[in-house]
């Protein structure tokens, strides 16, 4: 395209850097000199989907190949939707600014469902069918992967195939096999049947899910594939690919700054958190790797930022050794580290002490539920005097402000489970008052953020039933009305995009339809408040005659077959049952280091289940 | 400590990078030539930079100035234009680095050269009436969201054009600033021709006696 005109059209928009390209860091390869060009699409925008690891990861690793390049394709915000289909600009790849329909993959980060509108907005953009039975060529395939690929049933009928787990090792297996049927110039059929052969791809088109009078599944049948297809991990996170560039932006964007990761999976086990179940099990990376890894990043880019990223970075083993050597460099470049997601029930003094010089700002902890009986229920191993202990320390410190998130409507949840949120709030503030060494002339505040809970796939509370807005609303207004001081401010999230949310992460292949006529109602953008309509998705489930109660409602007998039953993500069906059964008891279960619970995970002969206990 | 400006060019895709961007962008880029730079002092440490002018969204500059500080007063200026040219991105281009001449605040005036596709005869003409004009009352929100009115012909101090290029020297600084897309609007306006196709290139900045700023 003209690029006097595309920088003209670029300046009549918001935040043009959005879709200019040319970031440090960005790769430029000559067309002609590669075999495969692969658009990698968040279907977000670009602040949010620049923020992403797997992203930067993929990328990275995708260009160190000669014969590969990779580019980045976002979701375009309205505005400059409005001006690409004004003036007929395909949706394009930021570093070439060729349209992505002559690539020969474009692959999508699946990482919340709410964003599945936004894929098919993107696929049409394009100038592609969005079905992928009408796309007849072996090129552009479709392919997806990330968390949401472990239910990908609703969302089968627009995409190729899906990679089940960590791509970095099955992504290459997969382009090489594309290079060679490519150029034996075979038909998206055959490819797609060898592909299923590959171990971590799922190809949708080769499985028929039947179901019975009553809505549930009956069957699910494959056809020239194997009948599960099993996630893919990688084994050795010290010897895997991680990058040493990265793009960095010129616009600010969500996590502007360099993210290290420190190791994958959780052993915690929280029973409602899908990522805890489906990222197992825990490889950790040495706190040499890490470091050496972040040092590199940081001289790299020039950021002045580090954030040790897992999902409880307190459980990595190294830590104490790890700040240690990040505080050897860091401080004389005017580097600052940052400590997402720490845990309090391992919140040592001297951890305390060492982050103290770190940061001070932000003290967040999950309880998630406000009674002990609920946390016993969802496993969430933390006490009541473990909080207010951490908080003593932490105020002592210096902290004045305390972030709590918790979850409403997780399963056995009573009122008095929701004024003990309340309660606990109470507590934290009369705790800052009574201590005589609090921060002078300080006053404290609580805020309590509370998010609504949507069963997902893999988790012990994939049987469960979601509760209805009307009760989640009702729920919100009495703990509200448990709130009495101004010290705690309460936050929540729109209960309708839960809703949806439940009804997609368990949906199966049935709600395609449903997602085709939403997004042909105009549905984009559904994890935006200002753009989510949930009106226009109601008449899309009536126009489909599909009850969205169904999925969301619905409680699920343990031996009901699942939409995502022949996939296999390590973990087995059983150990859920029995965590669920547990749950129901509220009785706890130790997490991985204390005692193996035998979920499955070992199947991947790595990680903490082969640690010594 | 010493100050030092950074003269460069700043094109191509990074024309898209406001001016509160280009902080951040610079500091990463100077954080990473491992240039001697000096840092504030206080509770949010960052890196010692001043911009001679901002820049609008979607011009060009090739004349670009930041002055920093250095913590070494004997390091080598060429050395640190090296290092700059090691870490720049296609679309900057650092030219040299210097000791300051003159002080920011005596910056008066900027040259803008506008590119069209075409001037034609017709164009060439209205816009040569419009500059030769007497008065062009123009309005602007100030602050607190008051419009104010003000002319924007004496704030133009020459015009030419030669081929299908329009050069404007306005004035520019502290106390005064006049944006070409804000003259190039009201001409439109005035005439009622229907904007064309131009982009826009800051060329140079001069000091109150009309000498290049350096
Ligand atoms: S097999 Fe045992 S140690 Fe391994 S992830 Fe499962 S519960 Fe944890």
């Amino acid at each position: 395209m003209d690029t006097k005109k595309f920088e003209a059209l670029l300046l009549s928009v918001q935040k043009p850097g959005r879709y200019s390209g040319g970031e440090i860091g960005s790769v430029i390869k000559d067309k002609q000199e590669v075999d495969v060009r692969f658009a990698f699409c968040f279907p977000d925008t670009y602040e949010i989907g620049m923020s992403h690891l797997g992203m930067k990861i993929l990328y990275s690793q995708f260009n160190s190949r000669d014969d590969i390049w990779c580019e980045r394709v976002f979701a375009p915000w309205q505005d400059f939707e409005e001006v690409m289909r004004r003036e007929n600009i395909p949706l394009f790849a930021l570093e070439s600014r060729d349209p992505i329909k002559e690539f020969d993959f474009i692959g999508f980060t699946l990482q919340y469902e709410m964003s599945y509108t936004n894929v098919l907005n993107m696929l049409d953009l394009a100038g592609l069918p969005v079905r992928s039975a009408d796309r007849q060529s072996l090129s552009p395939l479709v392919v997806a992967g990330g968390p949401c690929a472990c239910n990908p049933e609703p969302i089968a009928d627009f995409i190729d195939l899906f990679f089940l787990g960590e791509g970095e090792e099955v992504d290459l297996e997969l382009i090489d096999l594309y290079k060679k049927f490519k150029a034996e110039g075979k038909s998206k059929k055959e490819f797609l049947i060898e592909a299923a052969k590959i171990e971590g791809v799922y190809v949708p088109s080769l499985y028929e899910l039947s179901y019975n009078d009553d809505g549930t599944v009956a069957q699910i049948t494959s056809n020239n594939a194997p009948a599960t297809v099993k996630k893919r991990i990688i084994k050795d996170l010290n010897s895997a690919f991680y990058p040493e560039q990265l793009v960095v932006p010129y616009i600010e964007i969500v996590h502007d700054r360099v993210v290290q990761e420190v190791f994958r999976g959780c052993i915690r086990g929280c029973r409602f958190c899908q990522a805890g179940f489906i990222y197992r099990p825990v490889r950790e990376k040495s706190s040499d790797t890490v470091n050496r890894q972040a040092k590199a990043l940081c001289e790299n880019t020039g950021y002045d930022e580090i954030s040790l990223s897992s999902l409880s970075t307190s459980d990595y083993r190294e830590i104490e050794p790890l700040l240690g050597k990040l505080l050897e460099w860091t401080q004389d470049s005017h580097i600052s580290i940052a400590l997402p997601s720490l845990r309090i029930d391992n919140f040592s003094d001297e951890l305390l002490e060492k982050i103290k010089h770190i940061r001070k700002s932000g003290l967040t902890f999950a309880p998630e539920a406000g009674t002990q009986r609920l946390r016993d229920v969802i496993n969430k191993n933390l006490t009541e005097d473990e909080i207010l202990t951490a908080c003593k320390t932490a105020f002592a410190g210096g902290y004045t402000a305390v972030k709590l998130y918790f979850m409403l409507g997780l399963p056995t949840e009573t009122d008095e489970d929701l004024k003990g949120i309340a309660d606990l709030g109470q507590k934290i503030v009369n705790l800052y008052y009574d201590m005589p060494n609090r921060p002078k002339g300080k006053s404290v505040s609580v805020s309590i953020s509370v998010s609504t809970f949507v069963p997902k796939p893999f988790t012990p509370f994939q049987f469960e039933p979601q509760i209805d807005e009307q009760e989640i609303r009702r729920r919100q207004e009495y703990l509200k009305s448990c709130i009495t001081t101004k010290k705690i401010s309460l936050s929540y999230h729109d209960s309708a995009t839960s809703f949806l949310e439940g009804v997609l992460a368990r949906g199966d292949r049935r709600l395609g339809a449903v997602l085709e006529a939403a997004f042909k109602r105009g549905c984009k953008f559904d994890s935006w408040n200002e753009c989510f309509c949930l009106e226009k998705w109601l008449d899309a489930f009536k126009e489909c005659e599909i009850s969205p109660e169904f999925y969301a409602n619905r409680l699920r007998s343990f031996d009901e077959i699942n939409p995502w039953d022949h996939l296999d993500y390590g973990v087995t069906k059983k150990f859920l049952v029995c965590e669920n059964r547990l749950a129901h008891e509220a009785k706890t279960t130790p997490n991985c280091r204390e005692k193996c619970s035998g979920c499955g995970a070992a199947c991947y002969g790595e990680g903490v289940c082969f640690e010594n206990r | 400590m010493k100050t030092v400006r950074i003269f460069y060019e700043k094109r191509g895709r990074l024309k898209f990078v406001s001016h509160l961007d280009m902080t951040r962008f610079m500091s990463r880029l100077l954080a990473k030539s491992k240039i001697p730079v000096w840092y504030t002092e206080g509770f949010n440490q960052h890196i010692y930079m001043n911009f001679a002018l901002p820049l609008s969204l979607g011009f060009e500059g090739l004349y670009e100035i930041l002055e920093i500080r250095l913590t070494d007063d004997g390091y080598d200026l060429n050395k640190c234009l090296e290092a700059l040219k090691g870490v720049a991105p296609p679309d900057i281009d650092f030219i040299s680095v210097d000791e300051p001449v003159t002080a920011m605040k005596d910056i008066g005036f900027a040259t803008f050269r506008l590119d069209f596709d075409e001037i034609d005869q017709g164009l060439a003409k209205s816009l040569t009436d419009f500059f030769e004009s007497d008065s062009v009352i123009c309005q602007k929100a100030g602050k607190k969201g008051k419009i104010k009115e003000f002319d924007i012909i004496p704030k133009i101090c020459s015009y030419e054009i030669n081929g299908n290029r329009l050069i404007l020297v306005v004035v520019a600084g502290n106390e005064d600033n006049l944006n070409p897309t804000l003259i190039m609007n009201a001409f439109f306006e005035k005439t009622g021709i229907s904007p064309p196709f131009y982009t826009v290139s800051r060329v140079a900045i001069m000091d109150k006696q009309g000498n290049l700023f350096r």
